[in-house]
């Protein structure tokens, strides 16, 4: 079978695909996992989902400049930044994290995102070390 | 009278400083010494590894082990010593976290072998020999322990009953962990002896420290003059106190160097680099996104600092033991 890549998509609520929330019909994609902040998703966070087997992360942040709580995409793209660093030494490529900041209620580019990083990530191919 | 209960102490892959650190009880030692009948401690006296294996099971009260567990006969004593007693500990930073020698996994078994016998420049090594377990010698056979492909805690190999974390654990919590098990005053399986508090809670620093530390460039204490009364993170250089299980007495601290992060994750944390990571991040003070990166950009090394005393314990460095087959380089 061919590869297919975990992606887990961290969301923020305020930027991000808040609108189907109000539809119950909307099928909850596969591994998201909506946020209230991207502020909120801390590094172990991220550590976790790569120990359970994701072979990427996505965080959806607010548009740069325009964080619901004032800063908290710009907190989170350090912390990123730093984060990818670490886990290069720990063998796992930088491109597995990725940020995509931007304004999208009804979560229209989402399943595309998703399906580009994914893409990526077979390049790559699975995570090889650690 | 009854019988002093036994102690074996023993070092696996370990410097030396743990066994350095029951040496510095200095008096205290004399005391406890007269308490308990020392069967083991392979640094300071000579008994051998087949007399703890002439002895019932549990038959050795507390068994305090340091060191990280590199090799099959590090495996070896520690399962021995397990079999023997009824409490074991795991006695420092290597034990209990993986230790410094835990950075090794950062990099393969193979690399090292590569460098250490084949490519560091001071090797001359024309037959590319390199060590095995099993070697014939005019009809004789010699074997060396094997090398594992990673560095683990000692609880990845065995039950551990206790940890005392610290590179190396102080006097007063070394004291307090012996007298707890004489007098059986024993916390709940699994305990950490030491508080459950943060360095930062005890660091006399933290009078002084600003609301909100603001960093804007990042500096290594060797390359500047720290100021012995301020807080280090917010002189810029990296201090692991916050994310760090204080009980250490501040030895670090008071001969102004920053925390290092020996002590290991405050209860309920599993990896201590990755939230000192987070919280790093959050104090950095950048005007823009490229002036953020070029001040973390000057960490050097962030893991190997984050990870210092962790990476075996941690999320992605721990591991379940796996050996290599047999034939294989050491």
């Amino acid at each position: 079978m061919a590869y297919d890549p975990n992606v887990v998509c961290f969301s923020c609520k305020f930027g991000w695909d808040y609108v189907s929330d109000n539809k119950p019909e909307t099928k909850v994609p596969e591994n998201r996992v909506p946020v209230v902040c991207c502020g909120k998703v801390e590094s172990n966070h991220i550590l976790e989902a790569f120990k359970a087997g994701a072979d990427g992360i996505l965080i959806l942040a607010c548009q740069e400049g325009d964080c619901h709580y004032q800063d908290g995409n710009f907190q989170t793209s350090k912390k990123v930044y730093l984060l990818q660093k670490v886990l290069e030494t720990f063998g796992v490529e930088r491109e597995r994290v990725r940020i995509e900041m931007g304004l999208d209620p009804e979560g229209a580019r989402v399943e595309q995102l998703v399906k580009e990083m994914k893409t990526d990530l077979s390049k790559l191919g699975p995570v090889k070390r650690f | 009278m009854a019988e002093k209960p036994k102690v074996a102490i023993c070092w696996l892959g370990a410097c030396g400083g743990c066994d350095e650190a029951i040496v510095d009880l200095n008096e205290a030692i004399l005391q406890v010494a007269d308490q308990i009948n020392i069967v083991l401690w392979p640094v300071a006296l000579d008994f051998k590894y087949h007399h703890i294996e002439a002895m019932k099971d549990k038959e050795i009260t507390l068994s305090i082990i340091s060191g990280a567990v590199r090799n099959s006969e590090h495996e070896e004593v520690a399962r021995l010593l397990r079999e023997k007693s009824q409490i074991v500990l795991a006695f420092g930073a290597c034990a209990s976290l993986g230790g410094t020698s835990g950075l090794a996994n950062f990099i393969t078994k193979q690399e090292i072998f590569d460098w250490v016998y084949r490519d560091a420049p001071s090797v001359v090594n024309p037959n590319g020999t390199m060590p095995q377990t099993v070697t014939k010698m005019n009809g004789n056979t010699v074997t060396l322990p094997e090398l594992f492909e990673h560095v683990h805690t000692l609880a990845q190999v065995i039950d551990v009953d206790y940890y005392l974390p610290g590179c190396p654990p102080p006097p007063d919590l070394i004291a307090a962990a012996i007298n707890a098990v004489l007098t059986g005053a024993l916390p709940p399986k699994g305990s950490t002896i030491g508080p459950r508090v943060a360095l930062c809670d005890s660091c006399p620093r933290n009078q002084r420290k600003p609301a909100r530390i603001e960093i804007k460039e990042i500096k290594r204490i060797h390359e500047v003059e720290a100021n012995p009364d301020l807080c280090f993170l917010e002189q810029g250089i990296i201090c692991m106190g916050s994310a760090t299980r204080g009980g250490c007495g501040e030895s670090c601290i008071s001969v102004n160097i920053p925390c290092r992060g020996c002590g290991g994750p405050v209860p309920g944390v599993d990896d201590s680099g990755a939230r000192f990571l987070s919280a790093l991040a959050s104090m950095l003070k950048a005007e823009s996104n490229e002036d953020a990166k070029r001040v973390i950009d000057s960490i050097a090394d962030p893991a190997g600092y984050f990870y210092r005393f962790s990476q075996p314990s941690s999320t992605l460095g721990k591991k379940p033991l796996e050996k290599a087959t047999e034939g294989e380089n050491v």
